[in-house]
């Protein structure tokens, strides 16, 4: 008999860490989730398996991989806990940080707070070294001046080192010299300069990056040394990989020196899972929807590939208010994130009208039917009160709810105010929610050139299936997936991340001028240098290289991406690269502009190993019969009626392929609950995944921006 | 207000209104993606709304700038009442950039057409987008509107549905930019496009026949809280007068302004205010009136959203030829560098009757401006523009924010970018010690920028120029209540004073430092908790003499540590 090994996914989220055993020969699942120990997320970890292994016991000794996600790095960045960090610039610019980009984030609001720049002013320095736009050296770093400064830095009880000069995107000679010094004269300091955590063109976003990096240097390295060890003596001895914000998996000595890349690894891992089943199942428009107690992040996937975006915000001080945070420039999977999640708070608004969210319950005290002294209606109470929710089956029954709690909440905050009944205004929370999700989703979609008619939505986390149908329903969508284990799927998305890492450069040049050997050398330099990046998770396969262009018109401010095959650039000619521009801009935007001149600004290499098959275990045939899945009747409240009508609840444990049925109905699984109306029918695959189809919904598309105006 | 025979229930009328707040949002980013200026898709300077079939604005984009938005909520009801109703046809659309009806310059061109519904026209979608040009001499000294650039007066742009092609070769051929300018204009009606598109749905799905009703509730509510806003302010008429500096040798501009506060109402008034003038600055009445509606709306009820409702409670009026309510033909191309000061001129008004609603005088008002033209060595031109901020004032809950552009809104071009545009070198770009205003909260710090021409020998690039648009260099951000003024502004050129009126022209080897004014401060800085001081002063905005003369704390200059001792007894001899 063949030996079984297993692959572990492990995800340390907010409230709960997840995981996710599957084995490599059968395609079997176990999972488990248990609270997050945020004083030390390893005791957890260690916690989790080996109430694993209860059931498999030895089974640590068969692990060939474990896929860790972790929030420890945001959660040091939003509660600045990260170490003691100097910074160090080019004279005459230590204020970068501080100033910022001078935009006032909410044009109305004169009493906007900002955050506090990471690394605080007296705790920053200057070098008098300079060089030009194009790479050229002014002034070189004279090793008397950065010894001063650490001189300076040891007095003050910096423990962390970032380096970040001007231009230095284009030549890093000085930051390779000022690195020079540090290590020798200050070994014991981590140090992070800006050419080695990503030389992309502009000094504020990509100061901001390093020292955050820096900041949180020490903390990820002293975590994650901990981890192995103790991982090391329950029995693992496989290979250990950590989810990258990008989507791909990389190593833990990659993780170590560049954290500000793992900082999304949790909200990415739900897109990745998608971004595969949307493969499997060859579907074009893919939107992931992932609800959880506090926010709902989705994500548009168009012909199986989310895009990744190169900037986000961390540490927003007017939560979900864009400009509000800091910006990390690294590549990162382009998710929206809104605060709508089962714990939003329902309360009257300044105008006389029902709000909900973005402020949330959280956990503690969590929505009023958690019975732990919240008063405040919640979307959970909502979606109790209308009969979504069993309030003895939450969580697998495990925490029974108090759905008179949740009455009272909302009589007595909502309900009575606005003059409603009860059962409207447990209503208009599930109702508003939505259609707060749905609004957020079209403008994404929008953004993305997406059309919301056509997609199919992936629903995840705890609250998403109770409430993809009707978001689902808002945005025009027919087509509904939920996946198996749709409750913790984030931590399925690890088994289908590649090892993957992505590396940039910036060097702008106007294409006329352009010198294609030194972009050919260029790319070959990234090329090298993310090899040994991935070498040090995984050598011996063949390593796949992508790249691709950053281009825009001539004073333009934003870029196009631009994939181009991967061959000898100097095999190109100018004409070929301006028409690949032209026909991807006229695509994205319905027109290009032939006469105006286009520049390069950035090169992208991403060096990736072959996916590792992943394949799901399929259902069993022998029960066939639909009448057994059925655990009875509840009354639930009909979007279409507006009234309670009776729904049949299915145990989703017990369905089998093809089992196949009409709304009104209900599907209950552990950490899960999926909803759906009379107007829509489901079916249940070979492997489990259940597809829902709403029957009257939109219409298709009736707007083309691309056949508006009618001029040539 | 019809609040008794609502047809629609508070939480119906939410759940619309959201939607139909998200119907602009979604055609507002669209532009994103349509728009070919970099103004447009990475500023923002547009602004996307629509009105109910009155003309009565009732949604506009969240991410709209306040500049165009208070005046279009103006000029469309005038715009589209000037039709009537049954004189539209399906498929109309029009162009405008009157700046006496809209946003008060020619860059801002309007296009907006009806929305039909069953046959009639339900209301009315518009959009404003700054384009970078619209031909004429690009410059604030003009005498008069005709050498500012091409008037569109309300023209249709499609009639029925046919395109207008002779009037679009006819713009084409006036401005700098055509293919830019095309596009926008396309970006413009595609915008427009989706949010009919959308309203159609909507009313569809919901069995509206009209919006009128639901606009009725909307905007009633909108009213009744930006009421009970303004009802918390005492009542009473509050005067303020202010001086804008004229720039180089042009006079100094006085504005006068009462505002009364009655019950609910506010009503400003520009009685006394200095006549227009033979250059730029001219602002007409619906941008006077945008940014005084934002200093009531920040000040009172900042997350309403905006319609016709907000703005019914406050009134203006200003006499004709003033340059707040400037007459055809006056110049209006930089009416910024006078209309930003208009919300700092109606908090000075209101700051006794409400003292924690306001802020003291920003550097970033007006916001600053400077456009370059120059050649690289190999004789090839470039041009580019920056708008820089200053320290904001400080509130009485506050210390002001450094460096913002403020009551408008923007962005600085990073170093790195504006060093590879252009020939300039940055020397450098930092907060400068002790210019924010002292005071119980201390006024945001102002910031500095030097750049150098490089000299390069043979090398070297061209005369570079520098048109300034901007201000504070005569008379600095006021403080309020005891606090002192924030620092002025300051144009240098090989540190003497350059003129910041005209041309400067930048050899190589020559520096020019653009420094920008720090805010106000707001209350007596004695009483600034000298804990604050001490943070300030290891931080390097304060200095340690400074800390002592106008704060009256002592800090240890070795240590930089506070002497509370020594400081109290100073504070008490003060």
């Amino acid at each position: 008999m063949e030996q079984v090994t297993y692959r572990l996914g492990c995800d340390i989220g907010g409230t709960f860490t997840d995981f996710v055993l599957v084995n490599n020969i059968t395609g079997e699942f176990h999972t488990n989730k248990c609270l997050t120990t945020p004083s030390d997320p390893s005791d957890a970890i260690e916690q989790g398996i080996r109430e694993l292994a209860q059931i498999l016991p030895g089974f640590m000794d068969n692990v060939e991989e474990i896929i860790h996600g972790t929030t420890l790095v945001i959660n040091a960045i939003i509660e600045r806990k990260g170490a003691r960090t100097g910074l160090i610039t080019t004279k005459g610019f230590r204020d970068i940080l501080e100033l910022g980009r001078e935009k006032r984030y909410d044009a109305y609001d004169i009493f906007s707070e900002y955050p506090e720049p990471i690394v605080p002013r007296a705790d920053r320095a200057e070098i008098d070294e300079r060089l030009t736009f194009d790479g050229r050296v002014l002034k070189n770093v004279d090793t008397n001046e950065v010894l001063k400064v650490l001189e300076k830095f040891k007095k003050d009880g910096i423990e962390s080192i970032a380096v970040c000069f001007i231009n230095s995107y284009e030549n890093s000679v000085n930051e390779k010299k000022i690195k020079e010094i540090i290590e020798k004269e200050a070994p014991e300091l981590f140090l992070s300069t800006s050419f080695e955590v990503l030389p992309e063109i502009k000094e504020y976003e990509r100061t901001c990056t390093t020292a955050v990096n820096a900041y949180v240097k020490p903390i990820t390295f002293w975590y994650l040394n901990k981890l192995i060890t103790r991982l090391g003596t329950i029995g693992f001895d496989g290979k250990f990989f950590i989810m990258l914000s990008s989507g791909g998996i990389t190593s833990i000595e990659t993780a170590k020196n560049f954290p500000v890349r793992i900082i999304e690894s949790g909200p990415t891992a739900a897109v990745i899972a998608s971004q595969h089943y949307g493969q499997m199942f060859n579907i074009a428009d893919m939107f992931c929807f992932d609800m959880g107690g506090t926010t709902a992040k989705s994500c548009l996937i168009q012909d199986g590939h989310a895009g990744l975006v190169s900037t986000f915000e961390v540490g927003r001080v007017q939560r979900f208010q864009k400009g509000s945070g800091l910006p990390i420039q690294v590549p990162v999977v382009d998710l929206m994130e809104i605060g709508a999640g089962g714990g939003s708070i329902a309360k009257i608004s300044s105008l006389g009208l029902l709000q909900v969210g973005p402020e949330s319950a959280g956990a503690d005290p969590g929505p009023a039917c958690y019975k732990q002294g919240g008063d405040n209606p919640t979307v959970t109470d909502a979606d109790l009160v209308l009969g979504y929710l069993d309030p003895d089956f939450f969580l697998g029954g495990t925490m029974a709810l108090d759905i008179e709690l949740s009455k009272k909440a909302i009589q007595e905050k909502i309900a009575r105010p606005l003059g409603t009944t009860m059962v409207e205004a447990a209503f208009g929370i599930h109702d508003l929610i939505n259609e707060t999700m749905a609004s957020a989703a079209k403008t994404h979609i929008a953004e993305k050139g997406g059309n919301p008619n056509i997609v199919t939505v992936s629903a995840f986390g705890g609250a998403g299936p109770v409430h993809t149908y009707g978001l689902a329903k808002k945005i025009g969508a027919g087509s509904i997936l939920v996946p198996p284990l749709a409750g913790v799927g984030s931590a399925l998305g690890f088994f289908t991340a590649p090892v993957a890492f992505d590396l940039s450069r910036s060097h702008r040049k106007v294409l006329d001028e352009a010198d294609f050997k030194g972009i050919e050398l260029l790319f070959n330099e990234l090329e090298q240098e993310s090899a040994k990046i991935l070498e040090g998770a995984q050598s011996g396969d063949e390593i796949i290289f992508e790249r691709t262009l950053l281009m825009r018109f001539v004073g333009q401010g934003a870029e196009i991406d631009l994939g181009i095959e991967l061959k000898d650039f100097t095999m190109f000619s100018k004409d070929e690269i301006r028409t690949m521009f032209d026909e991807e801009y006229k695509r994205l935007y319905g027109r290009t502009s032939v006469e105006s001149p286009v520049e390069f600004v950035t090169f992208k290499v991403r060096a990736s190993l072959p996916k590792k098959p992943f394949s799901i275990s399929k259902l069993s045939t022998q029960n066939r019969n639909l009448e057994t899945c059925i655990k009875g009747e509840r009354q639930a409240f009909s979007v279409i009626k507006k009234e309670y009508i009776p729904f049949t609840v299915y145990d989703r444990s017990k369905l089998f392929a093809d089992a196949q049925f009409n709304g009104p109905a209900i599907i209950e699984e552990r950490e899960s609950t999926i909803v759906i109306g009379e107007d829509a029918k489901a079916k249940v695959d070979d492997y489990g995944f259940i597809w829902i189809k709403i029957v009257k919904s939109g219409g298709p598309i009736k707007s083309d921006i691309g056949q508006v105006g009618g001029y040539k | 207000m019809n609040k008794n025979n609502s047809k629609f229930d508070p939480i119906t009328l939410e759940i619309l209104w959201k939607r139909l707040v998200s119907i602009v949002d979604e055609s507002d980013a669209s532009v994103i993606r349509t728009a070919f200026s970099s103004l447009l898709r990475d500023a923002h300077d547009y602004t996307c709304m629509f009105t109910d079939s009155r003309g009565q604005e009732l949604v506009q984009g969240t991410l709209c700038t306040p500049g165009q938005a208070g005046a279009m909520a103006l000029g469309m009801k005038k715009i589209v009442n000037s039709i009537p109703l049954e004189d539209y046809n399906e498929g109309d659309v029009f162009i405008i950039n009157d700046p006496w009806l809209l946003a008060g310059h020619l860059n801002d061109v309007c296009v907006w057409s009806p929305i039909f519904f069953k046959g009639r026209p339900v209301a009315f979608t518009a959009c404003v987008f700054h384009h970078t040009d619209i031909g004429g001499r690009t410059a604030s000294d003009n005498r008069d509107v005709y050498a500012e650039g091409l008037y569109i007066p309300l023209t249709k742009l499609y009639d029925a549905g046919r395109l207008n092609e002779s009037l679009v070769n006819m713009i084409r051929w006036n401005v700098r930019t055509a293919t830019e300018f095309d596009g926008d204009i396309r970006s413009q009606v595609a915008a427009n496009h989706i949010c009919s598109q959308k309203i159609i749905e909507m009313m569809e799905d919901e069995g509206l026949d009209t919006l009128d009703d639901l606009a009725d509730e909307i905007i009633d509510r909108t009213e009744i809280s930006m009421r009970k806003a303004i009802e918390k302010i005492t009542d009473g008429t509050y005067a303020h007068s202010g001086i804008i500096e004229g720039a180089g040798n042009k006079p100094d501009i006085p504005i006068k302004l009462t505002v009364k506060v009655d019950g609910s109402n506010i009503h400003v008034d520009f009685d006394g205010t200095s006549q227009q003038v033979d250059w730029g600055v001219n602002v007409v009445y619906n941008f006077t009136y945008a940014y005084v509606f934002m200093a009531i709306k920040s000040a009172f009820d900042p997350g309403i959203p905006i319609n016709e409702g907000a703005i019914r409670p406050i009134s203006m009026t200003a006499p004709e030829g003033t340059i707040v309510n400037c007459t055809f033909p006056a110049a209006v191309a930089a009416r910024m560098v006078v209309g930003h000061f208009m919300t700092e001129m109606v908090f000075n008004a209101l700051a006794k009757a409400a003292p924690d609603n306001i802020i003291a005088g920003s550097g970033g008002t007006p916001a600053q401006t400077n456009i370059f033209h120059g050649s690289f060595a190999n004789g090839k031109p470039w041009h580019t523009m920056i708008i820089r901020g200053g320290g904001m004032g400080a509130s009485s809950r506050f210390d002001g924010h450094h460096c913002a552009i403020f009551p408008a809104n923007g962005a600085n071009t990073p170093v790195e970018i504006l060093e590879s545009d252009t020939t300039m070198i940055v020397e450098s770009r930092s907060l400068i010690q002790d210019s924010g205003g002292p005071g119980k909260q201390r006024g945001g710090i102002g910031r500095q920028m030097v750049i150098r021409s490089p000299d390069d020998g043979d090398n070297s690039p061209g005369t570079t120029s520098i048109a300034v648009q901007a201000g504070r260099y005569i008379y600095p951000p006021d403080g309020i209540f005891g606090g002192k003024d924030g620092s002025k502004a300051k144009y240098l050129k090989n540190g003497k004073n350059a003129d910041p009126s005209g041309l400067t022209f930048c050899d190589p080897g020559d520096r020019i430092s653009f420094i920008s004014a720090g805010g106000g401060g707001y209350g007596d800085p004695f009483e600034r908790d000298p804990e604050a001081v001490e943070r300030d002063v290891q931080y390097g905005y304060v200095s340690i003499k400074k800390a002592k003369q106008d704060y009256g704390v002592i800090i240890e200059p070795d240590s930089l540590k506070l002497d509370l001792t020594a400081t109290l007894q100073l504070r008490e001899n003060k």
